[in-house]
């Protein structure tokens, strides 16, 4: 039977972190036992270098050092991969205790999980249940995107990416040559924000609406990224969260409590209505439509318009 | 409790939580299984196949050095911690994912409006000393960031509820039937996915419900005592709303502006059309709640099945232009929101 990969990598990592002077590959093939089966030179070769790989991204540093005679040696030093000293008292450690939970996405749910038994064998209390030290709360990170975890790791390593992607009103996506900078979840939604090459502008990407494959490029960013990407505010506006102007309605009693939350001013008007002023930003037409016969719009004009013609489509359909 | 984190069996992990069992084990001459499991948040059926693996893990180009750790069920032991020498098997340095992964959910929780001061306070100083810790491997953390929503005094209520086991009045906005209803509500557990909900018994319907924080226009603290039946807790990380397989069914087209339904509606499917559009087929135990749906989409779609849903909207809509007879429509203008800006 086959040597399971983790008991090859953890062998990997432990004659890396346990030797002094750099080793060999010849060396480590022969101290390994899934690297002696591993076959042809070739084989053994590949599998090297994606194991040397997999140990990176599970956080050791791994050197290569070239001896006199020009022959490659890998070491991981203690220095470098020795976790600071670090002390959380027991408050702490049930705070990171249900941050850990809190991920709903593979890669980072087990990483989350990994650096929290990192800190366990290097003295994280255990003895507080997170549930009685938070109450019965369970915060949740969605993640439905697949195209999330190739953006992140874009993110993360700073490479440039191309993919398809459908405008919210476009019948067909289009391709978008993207410098990934930053990614956000609002109300449950994934969004990236980076610089796109085509328009030569920043600009932000619902996930949900990417189509296919995110695809690596080569190369480095050519734009500078801003050391604040303002995700959020942009989507904010699209959701129309940042009225600059207010709108005056007339709302049937008792209903439209969101517009009465919103409302910044109500009046009675004593004969089965309301009038209300609320904030009027983008998509306030869309809303108010869904409250059917139990709005009025008074004005502005242009909302006024926007809702009839909406309702108009809705009456012929 | 429900809700188990997503842990995949896959090599990386496990080679992830070896390297930290060694180091804790070393630590821990006898280590008991069940607290070994608690301590990493595994089961011990997964700590036994960790600890079926380890003996054939060592250094062995040094001569052999397997690492003899075994286990009678109930103890661990180790036989030869010096083989991997004096300095090794030490806490090993944060990775940028492990780093990233718990720092942006702590700041997430952190930034929850209602959360209790002092949990706060833990998440901050916690993320500081982590932040310290983790070093550069911090750094790509700014890079993705999650925000919750929910209404702070409502949260602190409910929580308090929660604590303290009592009853909760609430008067809720249901956007279904565009009405406030009152209820009293045994409240079990609050979840944050997006947006932040209270899971509770509901006293008048006597079942379980799922109340949105943002939906609930008034509360108070009852001084009668909590006693929520004992129910399985589900795993809300899906959809909070599962329609039920008898529910009516509802088919509706859409065009490409109204692609959004299929983002924000679960739904048993959705085929694409030739004009980019979508035909989305889903289930409601209550058709008629979905006449906002059909009013808000306009142009950009319309509600196939039933069609007494799609009258429905149809007189709606007439019922409202009514208040608008003899205004000149002005020249519309489009209202998408086009996402990229």
């Amino acid at each position: 039977m086959a040597i399971a990969k983790a008991e090859r990598l953890m062998n990997l990592a432990l004659c890396l972190l346990g030797t002094r002077r750099p080793l060999s590959k010849r060396e480590l093939r022969e101290s390994i036992e899934a690297y002696l089966e591993a076959g042809s030179d070739d084989s053994f070769s590949r599998m090297f270098e994606r194991d040397k790989d997999d140990l990176r991204e599970l956080g050791l540093v791994i050197e290569t050092v070239e001896n006199l005679d020009g022959e490659v040696g890998y070491l991981a030093r203690r220095d470098s991969n020795r976790l600071p000293p670090v002390t959380l008292d027991a408050e702490e450690a049930a705070a990171l205790g249900l941050a850990a939970k809190v991920w709903q996405q593979a890669r980072l749910a087990g990483a989350a999980s990994g650096a929290l038994q990192k800190l366990r064998a290097a003295g994280l209390p255990e003895d507080v249940d997170p549930y009685e030290a938070h109450g019965a709360l369970e915060p949740r990170i969605p993640v439905h995107e697949v195209a999330f975890e190739p953006l992140m790791l874009a993110c993360r390593d700073r490479r440039p990416v191309v993919f398809d992607y459908r405008k919210a009103t476009a019948a067909h996506p289009e391709p978008r040559h993207v410098e990934p900078w930053a990614l956000e979840c609002w109300r449950g939604h994934w969004y990236l924000a980076g610089w796109d090459r085509d328009r030569g502008a920043e600009r932000v990407f619902r996930l949900s609406r990417i189509t296919g494959k995110v695809r690596s490029r080569s190369g480095r960013f050519t734009a500078e990224v801003p050391d604040v990407v303002t995700v959020r505010e942009t989507v904010a506006s699209w959701a129309g969260e940042t009225a600059d102007r207010s709108a005056l309605i007339r709302l049937r009693s008792g209903a439209g409590y969101p517009l009465r939350a919103k409302a910044t001013a109500v009046r009675e008007l004593g004969d089965g209505w309301d009038e209300l002023e609320i904030p009027y930003g983008h998509g306030l037409d869309a809303w108010l439509v869904e409250f059917g016969p139990d709005v009025v719009v008074l004005e502005p004009a242009e909302l006024r318009a926007d809702v009839v013609d909406r309702l108009r489509a809705v009456a012929k359909g | 409790m429900a809700g188990k984190p997503v842990r995949p069996v896959n090599a990386i992990d496990q080679t992830r939580r070896m390297l930290s069992l060694v180091t804790y084990l070393k630590e821990r001459p006898g280590a008991r299984v069940e607290d070994v499991a608690r301590a990493f948040g595994i089961s011990e059926d997964e700590l036994v196949s960790d600890l079926d693996v380890l003996p054939m893990c060592g250094t062995s180009f040094r001569g052999g050095d397997l690492l003899d750790i075994d286990t009678d069920g109930e103890r661990i032991w180790w036989h030869n911690p010096a083989a991997l020498g004096e300095e090794t098997a030490e806490p090993l340095r944060l990775a940028a994912d492990e780093a990233t992964a718990l720092l942006v959910a702590a700041r997430a929780v952190s930034t929850l409006p209602g959360l209790r001061e002092s949990d706060r306070q833990a998440l901050l100083r916690a993320n500081a000393k982590l932040e310290a810790a983790a070093g550069e491997a911090a750094g790509a953390s700014s890079r993705l960031s999650v925000t919750f929503e929910s209404e702070g005094g409502v949260f602190a209520d409910v929580d308090r509820a929660i604590s303290e086991r009592r009853r909760l009045w609430i008067r809720y906005y249901s956007p279904a039937r565009d009405e406030l209803t009152e209820r009293e509500i045994d409240p079990i557990r609050l979840v944050s996915v997006g947006h932040t909900y209270v899971e509770a018994w509901c006293r008048r319907s006597e079942a379980r419900r799922t109340f949105r924080l943002d939906r609930v226009a008034e509360i108070r603290i009852l001084d009668e005592p909590s006693a929520p039946p004992e129910i399985e807790l589900r795993d809300l990380s899906e959809a909070l709303v599962q329609p039920a397989a008898e529910d009516p069914e509802v088919v509706v087209e859409v065009g490409p502006g109204g692609r959004w339904v299929a983002e924000y509606y679960p739904h048993d499917s959705a085929d694409e059309l030739v004009d980019g559009g979508l035909r989305i087929t889903l289930r409601t135990p209550d058709p008629a709640s979905l006449r906002r749906l059909a009013l808000r989409l306009g142009r950009d779609g319309r509600i196939v099945s039933p069609p007494e849903l799609a009258d429905s909207a149809r007189r709606a809509a007439r019922e409202a232009l009514a208040a608008y007879d003899g205004v000149e429509a002005q020249e519309p203008h489009d209202g998408h929101a086009v996402l990229d800006g």
